[in-house]
């Protein structure tokens, strides 16, 4: 549940710890991690920002005669001890408290959503990037906030907070559209990562960051069915036939022939219709083609 | 601006590679508050060098170092080449000895070795802070260092003593009015390309086996630019690179990668090197000239080393960087304990740092090997003489029946003439050599 008017918020950070420059051997696939290399996306930089700004424009003062304190920021990160820099780099930058998620770092979302969840159940908000750099899909985000039982909204580029406490928050749509949504706590935003240049740690706060405690919390192993890969292969796109061009072609030609260059083709069309009409023209079309009796 | 009453530490070291790190390790062992500061996100990230790290030095701080050094090969090869544009002569030579413990040199990665020697400095308690540049000094009223200023917000970091490692290009030295000899003509530009090969390819090329790794020094392959070129094996990739004289390289217009692409296309290297993939391309610039350019060592507060300092030698047959860095990195640390426990930072109270330099290799080398950057950054060391030892030993095993064969001193004679190299120059340049390196 969201804290009450006197409760102190929390704002939850979820940060992925990922390799920002693997290697991958061009014939193999395999890919080599380099530990120097690791650090969080520039989308999950953004959301934390997104989160401390949040947090320092948050109404502060007395509330029914009470103090309302400003919000908690919790960053919590999955991966291993070497993450804990991770953290302590959110700390430097202005959470107020960090938690480590002991575990792998191949996790796939399920499990790492249903391991964050326990830390940040009762947060009121939960800011992440809106996907990892390692081929994420952006799932964790939708886990999570299934999870925690909050509103999603993803893709977002803005935040701020009304006076009544609804979150009105922007987010990008093709064709360069944006769309604005009033989101009410608990609710989980991902963030794109251009939306926000994360703050540069004043010096104090670095080496202060140092010696603050992380909370370690542990793996719990079988808490969600993994699905195995077996093996895994390199990406190998399908051969195409082509015919031999002719043989008295001279070299151009010959090139022409295998590419397909210059040849005469049907220009596209762009047709305005209404959805029956369209849909029929669709139709049509693919009888042409062959795809359809 | 007015001195904090306690210092936030007892020194601060600028720059976490080589000579950082080990003189924050020295000082950290002994108990004092050091901070290790680093403008990359991790130690090394913004280091590279060419060629070995030879480890004599690290035995006396990290015992066995050798059993824990993130080190990629034991270079038991060591070859000297004099080449033209078609011709090598290799001076090769072998060991299994410096296969074995205690070793004699090794080539590494600098961001795992880098990295590997700050975590000693870290593990012994000194506090390591990244991605943060040292970007001005702090002083007192008397002018005297206390600290420096930082690009982070609230970035002003106070201490009883600055040791300035920060690399070639010291800013700090330079602040403190230490380096009045920083004219481009004391430095050259390193520039080397990374190749990838299979572990076994290597060996094969090479003739080595295990961790074996070779690492050939190469004169004659810079288009007559001041400089030379080096070719050294890793586990599974091999560089390629050149050194070059910064003003010469100017004003050939000549870019380093065209010189990389001719050493990469000698009929010697050329089979080292074929079907290598590039995996990484680097340049740095190296303090070459010696001691002659060496800055003051100390001020008020403040100590340099390392390449901040031109700790880096560079002997023709001697190449060495990271031990001097390590070496007056040391220095550096033992100096500034001395000066912490009697109190006395002032340039006379760091003076400990120059005699223990001048006790040991790192000034006694500089100072007995003065003369050689001068001598070899000669166009006749750069052009003449590779052509007349090619031209000569090509005379000597070429055979000419049914001409009877020359005498070697009438074949010596025959190309001095053609290299048009003068018999009182060749003599100066001999006598030279012997006081040098005799």
């Amino acid at each position: 549940m969201p804290a009450g008017p006197t409760e102190r918020p929390t704002i939850g950070v979820a940060l992925k710890w990922v390799d920002l420059r693997p290697e991958v051997d061009p014939l193999t696939g395999a890919i080599h991690d380099d530990l120097h290399s690791f650090g969080c996306s520039e989308a999950d930089r953004a959301a934390l920002e997104w989160a401390l700004r949040l947090a320092e424009s948050w109404p502060g003062g007395d509330v029914d005669g009470e103090r309302a304190e400003p919000p908690d920021v919790v960053v919590v990160t999955a991966g291993p001890a070497e993450a804990d820099a991770l953290v302590r780099d959110a700390l430097a930058a202005g959470a107020t408290r960090g938690v480590l998620v002991d575990v792998a770092p191949d996790a796939p979302s399920p499990e790492v959503a249903a391991l964050l969840t326990g830390v940040l159940e009762g947060a009121d908000l939960v800011c992440c990037g809106d996907y990892s750099v390692d081929r994420g899909s952006g799932s964790v985000p939708a886990f999570l906030a299934a999870g925690l039982g909050a509103v999603q909204a993803l893709g977002l580029v803005h935040l701020e907070r009304e006076p009544s406490g609804t979150l009105r928050v922007t987010r990008r749509l093709d064709h360069g559209r944006r769309e604005v949504l009033a989101v009410q706590a608990p609710a989980v935003l991902s963030f794109e990562g251009a939306s926000a240049e994360l703050r540069r740690a004043g010096l104090a706060a670095v080496l202060s960051a140092r010696d603050i405690a992380i909370d370690v919390v542990p793996a719990i192993a079988g808490r969600v069915a993994r699905t195995q890969v077996t093996r895994r292969a390199p990406y190998r796109p399908r051969s195409r036939s082509l015919r031999p061009p002719a043989a008295d072609l001279d070299v151009r030609g010959r090139v022409l022939s295998l590419t397909g260059a210059l040849v005469e083709r049907t220009p596209p069309r762009t047709i305005r219709a209404d959805a029956a009409e369209a849909a029929n023209l669709v139709i049509d079309q693919l009888r042409t083609w062959g795809y359809l009796e | 601006m007015t001195e904090p009453r306690t210092p936030d530490f007892d020194v601060i070291v600028v720059g976490s590679g080589p000579a950082g790190a080990s003189a924050a390790l020295v000082l950290a062992r002994a108990g004092k508050r050091v901070c290790l500061l680093e403008r990359g996100p991790f130690p090394g990230s913004k280091n590279m060098y060419g060629g070995v790290v030879y480890g004599r030095i690290l035995d006396t701080l990290i015992p066995r170092w050798w059993e824990e050094a993130p080190i990629q090969r034991w270079v038991t090869r060591r070859g000297t080449v004099i080449m033209t544009e078609q011709q090598s002569l290799t001076i090769d030579y072998r060991t299994t000895a410096w296969g074995e413990a205690p070793y004699n040199g090794a080539t590494t990665f600098r961001p795992d070795f880098d990295s590997w020697l700050a975590g000693h400095a870290t593990d012994a308690g000194a506090v390591l802070v990244t991605s943060t540049t040292a970007t001005g000094l702090l002083r007192d009223g008397a002018g005297r260092v206390t600290g420096v200023r930082t690009d982070r917000p609230d970035g002003d970091l106070s201490a009883s003593l600055v040791i300035a490692c920060d690399g070639v290009n010291s800013f700090l030295a330079k602040e403190a009015g230490l380096y009045p000899h920083a004219v481009p003509e004391n430095f050259t530009l390193g520039a080397k390309e990374v190749l990838a090969l299979p572990r076994d390819e290597i060996d094969k090329r090479f003739g080595l086996t295990g961790h074996e790794g070779a690492d050939f020094e190469i004169v004659g392959c810079t288009r007559g630019i001041a400089g030379g070129g080096f070719v050294y094996t890793n586990l599974d990739s091999i560089a390629v690179g050149v050194v070059l004289s910064v003003t010469q390289l100017a004003t050939a217009k000549v870019r380093p990668e065209e010189l990389i692409a001719d050493l990469k296309r000698h009929p010697m290297v050329a089979p080292w090197v074929e079907g290598a993939d590039l995996k990484e391309y680097s340049a740095h610039l190296i303090p070459e000239a010696g001691y002659d350019m060496m800055p003051t060592l100390a001020a008020d507060g403040m100590l340099i080393a390392g390449d901040a300092a031109a700790m880096c030698l560079a002997a023709g047959i001697w190449l060495e960087g990271v031990n001097f860095a390590i070496g007056s990195g040391k220095a550096a640390g033992e100096a500034a304990l001395e000066a912490l426990v009697t109190g006395d930072v002032t340039a006379e109270g760091l003076a400990g740092y120059r005699s223990r330099l001048d006790d040991s290799f790192v000034l006694a080398d500089h100072k007995r090997l003065r003369r050689v950057p001068e001598l070899l950054m000669s166009e006749r060391m750069q052009t003449q003489y590779p052509q007349l030892m090619c031209n000569l030993v090509e005379g000597m095993f070429t055979v000419t029946n049914p001409t009877p064969k020359k005498g070697v001193v009438a074949l010596g004679w025959q190309e001095l003439r053609r290299a048009k190299v003068k018999i009182r120059h060749l003599l100066r340049d001999l006598w030279t050599s012997v006081r040098t390196f005799g």
